[in-house]
């Protein structure tokens, strides 16, 4: 009989379990429609905030649910249900399918799969995020890796960053230069808050980036459409 | 948005940095540059300004503040600063029905002005940000609103009836069905009546209760601005950015004011802009300032925000001294005062986001630059829980892909089932799918097809993903496992379902439970969520496979065409020989050979294979490969195997 083949997201989440769980990072996760409430609320970004225009959203008619429910627009929420239930030290990770309302294309589908990180702790800080990602990178990728830093904004964290990485030295075609990878922060004070959290005691990160993209960077996929047809042309590459 | 350089210059003066060092100082430490394009003489920039920073940043002041920050050195020139001198006037009123709506309100009068084209430095400026010049009034407003980020509006003072010696404006919501008549929007040449449900604000010529615009949003076709105009009143508020956002997103009129308003620009603003407008419109139009009125309800100036300093190196991890910290935050333009190891901080007045600690600990984490921050990875500690879900998904999965099934993860979205979606992306996409059969049974038919290009000997998928199920209480998730075999590429045999029933044993040995499944048309699907219940919990993960390295291939799209060759061949030879020389004959356009059988009649060996053909750019026709295939036949006889 021959062995049939792994879907690549699959594989990679594998991977990404396998690297977190070594240092004691959860496989948490959540519901897929999600409340608005924990969509966005939770989050820190109130109705009607600008905020909520960078997320495209698909809600499900108010005659089908008991409160106002999205299919996920990230996996955030994951981490405000964890830590509602859970006392830090909170190390998760959150690998699962996300929504998007938006047009498709070659690097853009309506449904696409994230990984959101957080840790919360006393002392945590951005030299934690930092070595963190760093760590994940260079396992995953097999090589020396550098991360770096730019200011972004997201409602749910305070500092908030645009990561960068870069590959050192390798042979791939993604060595040697800067490629964007995710947003990520320090959790903000409200969302430890809401979540019964005391922010003057605990602070935390938390990341977040897109797990197809990650496909586009592992094995140079062109079209992350691709990844959801089923057609096995593509997945009896992997 | 689009920032030139030599407008941000004037406000940097001859310390200002060269363009190059502005794109790396605002990347590294503020904003992401989308752009850089040299155009006339300047350099112009699209800078993607933060959601946070748009109530300061949505300028080119706000820009050229936010390089003076990150050099250090102040600016020479900042139209925050200049002290505004319009004497009163009481030929304006101004009523305010809703003060949360409108906490501020001013307006100016103007006389003697000619209206007509702008001078050149006023069309270049706009030219640099890509506005066309109108005519000298309304570019005023425009230049004002790019320079420091307050909207403005003209009226044509003699087209907007006086009363008892007064202009009246009122700030009122509309009521349902009230229509305002709206100035088209640029690039559309229509001018736009609008019905309103009654939320939004308006402005209205309070002697007839007319409306005249909405607030923040839109300015209306009432006394507009002509060539003939020679008397101006102009408008320059502070509208709820909720409210404006909600009006704007509601009639899907998002322009350059309305994105301002949104994002709570200061409410100092108006008075700052009215001092500028006035000046500037003396200056290329002529004419005389007669005053103004400020109608200013409530005030808000930004908090004053305990920062302690212990607190902002435990965050950001860093050491930074307490000069080096009060350093950092003179240069936003923030006032500290300092007392037992805590700043009192106080942001300057357009900086609407400074709000809380973590705000002002980001400001100097920024500016002191994220390259500084050490990496430090968090001591591994145990795992406290496994992951159910995934620890049987995995053994599931890798049961499956041994069993030769290969997995697929399909669309969530499906064009008809139970529970639709509010707003969907597409016709096919309308609703979520309660099961996985459909998806799958596409994929089935879909791959067989590529039987033969993918040298399979069966189609056999499976995906492991949720479903949605509407229920009295509402939607229930569950993650299913589905799985399809098809055997025939013609379609299904009632062998796929024989087969399904055996991977339903093999499943149930592996998961040491019984797992029933009843297949129809090669296609099966059990609930993942509902075993979990009856399974052991497990302890640890096992360890993922080591995974070879992979590089994609981007496949073709065209179809493939098969051809079968069988040919006799003496007692030793290999099967990979045989394979070699049809390959070699079969030229580049065969993408895969399949060894089909071999048998041994009366002492000779047979053996029969498949080539695959196909291209990367077109449909092949059975006449391309006509030669192709007199090639291969001709290279088994020069082997000295007889084709059969």
């Amino acid at each position: 009989m021959q062995s049939g083949h792994q879907h690549p997201l699959t594989k990679m989440i594998a991977e990404i379990n396998s690297i977190f769980s070594e240092i004691g990072f959860v496989f948490a996760d959540g519901p897929e429609a999600e409340t608005e409430v924990y969509n966005f609320d939770r989050l820190n970004v109130p109705k009607n905030h600008p905020a909520r225009d960078m997320q495209d959203t698909f809600w499900f008619k108010s005659s089908d649910v008991s409160e106002p429910t999205v299919l996920r627009t990230h996996t955030s929420p994951v981490q405000a249900r964890y830590m509602e239930v859970n006392e830090p030290p909170i190390r998760v990770i959150v690998p699962g399918k996300v929504f998007r309302n938006e047009a498709t294309d070659a690097t853009h589908e309506a449904q696409f799969h994230q990984l959101e990180g957080l840790y919360v702790d006393k002392g945590v800080h951005m030299g934690h995020l930092k070595g963190t990602i760093e760590h994940f990178f260079s396992q995953f990728f097999s090589g020396e890796v550098e991360v770096r830093f730019r200011p972004s904004f997201f409602p749910f964290v305070e500092p908030g960053v645009e990561v960068d990485m870069m590959l050192k030295g390798s042979k791939s075609k993604l060595a040697d230069k800067w490629i964007e990878v995710m947003g990520a922060g320090m959790v903000h004070p409200e969302v430890l808050k809401g979540s019964g959290i005391d922010p003057e005691i605990y602070s935390g990160f938390a990341f977040g980036m897109g797990i197809d993209r990650l496909a586009v960077m592992k094995y140079g996929i062109n079209d992350v459409r691709d990844l959801y047809t089923g057609d096995l042309r593509f997945v009896n590459q992997f | 948005m689009l920032v030139s350089y030599n407008w941000i210059k004037e406000y940097l003066g001859d310390v200002a940095p060269t363009a190059t060092a502005v794109v790396a100082l605002l990347g590294a430490h503020a904003f992401e540059i989308e752009s850089v394009v040299e155009k006339a003489g300047d350099t112009i920039f699209d800078v993607d300004v933060l959601p946070n920073r748009s109530s300061d940043c949505l300028c080119q002041r706000g820009i050229a503040r936010e390089v003076a920050t990150l050099t250090g050195l102040p600016l020479v020139h900042d139209p925050l600063t200049i002290a505004p001198a319009l004497v009163t006037t009481d030929v304006i009123s101004v009523t305010i029905e809703d003060e949360a709506a409108c906490p501020r309100f001013t307006a100016s009068l103007i006389e003697g002005i000619v209206v007509k084209e702008s001078p050149p430095w006023l069309q270049d400026r706009l030219a640099a940000l890509g506005q066309r010049s109108i005519n000298n009034i309304v570019d005023a407003t425009n230049y004002v609103m790019y320079a420091i980020g307050q909207p403005l509006h003209a009226y044509d003072a003699e087209k907007f009836p006086q009363v008892d010696g007064k202009w009246q404006f009122g700030v009122r919501r509309a009521t349902a069905g009230e229509v305002v008549s709206l100035i088209a929007e640029s690039g559309k040449t229509d001018d736009r009546d609008v019905v309103l449900k009654g939320t939004e604000l308006l402005i209205v010529d309070n002697t007839s209760n007319t409306p005249i615009g909405l607030a923040g949003v839109k300015g209306g076709r009432f006394a507009g601005v002509s060539s003939a105009t020679t008397k101006i009143i102009v408008e320059a508020a502070h509208f709820d950015p909720v409210l404006t956002r909600q009006t704007a997103r509601g009639l899907g009129i998002v322009i350059d004011a309305s994105k301002r308003f949104e994002n709570e620009p200061s409410r100092e603003l108006p008075l700052i802009a009215q001092s500028q407008i006035n000046k500037l419109i003396i200056d290329i139009a002529g004419g005389e300032s007669k005053g103004m009125i400020d109608i200013f309800l409530a005030k808000k100036l930004p908090p004053t925000v305990m920062v302690r300093q212990d607190r902002v190196n435990a965050l950001l991890g860093l050491s930074l001294t307490k000069n080096e910290m009060t350093d950092l935050l003179l240069r936003a333009g923030i006032t500290v005062v300092e007392n037992k190891n805590v700043f009192a901080c106080t942001g300057p007045f357009e900086r609407t986001d400074l709000l809380i600690e973590a705000d002002f600990i980001e400001e100097i984490g920024r500016m002191y630059g994220y390259d500084k921050v050490l990496a430090v990875v968090p001591e591994a500690v145990p795992l406290k829980e496994i992951n159910e879900r995934h620890y049987y998904s995995e053994k599931i999965r890798y049961s499956l892909i041994n069993l030769g099934f290969s997995e697929v993860i399909t669309s969530s979205f499906i064009k008809k089932d139970q529970i639709e979606l509010f707003n969907a992306l597409a016709n096919d996409k309308r609703y979520v799918r309660s099961s996985l059969i459909e998806n799958l049974a596409e994929t089935l038919n879909k791959n067989s097809s590529f039987i033969d290009l993918l040298g399979m000997q069966a189609v056999r998928v499976f995906e492991i993903g949720t479903v949605f199920n509407k229920l009295a209480t509402g939607i229930e998730e569950r993650v299913m496992v589905g799985i399809g075999v098809r055997q025939a590429a013609h379609g299904y045999t009632q062998k796929d379902d024989q087969a399904l029933a055996v991977i339903a044993e093999q499943l149930s040995d592996i998961l040491n439970t019984k797992i029933t499944l009843t297949p129809k048309q090669g296609l099966v699907e059990f609930d993942l969520t509902a075993l979990l219940t009856t399974l052991p919990m497990p302890t640890t993960y096992e360890p993922v496979p080591v995974a070879a390295e992979i590089v994609y291939q981007a496949f073709s799209v065209f179809p493939a065409i098969s051809r079968d060759v069988a040919m006799w061949v003496g007692g030793d030879v290999e099967v990979s020989v045989v394979s070699t020389v049809l390959e070699a004959a079969a030229g580049p356009l065969r993408v895969r050979t399949t060894h089909l059988d071999t048998f041994e009649k009366d002492g000779r060996i047979s053996l029969a294979f498949r080539l695959v053909f196909q291209a990367n750019d077109r449909t092949m026709t059975d006449d391309e490969l006509t030669p192709v295939m007199v090639a291969v036949y001709d290279a088994v006889k020069k082997a000295g195997f007889e084709a059969r």
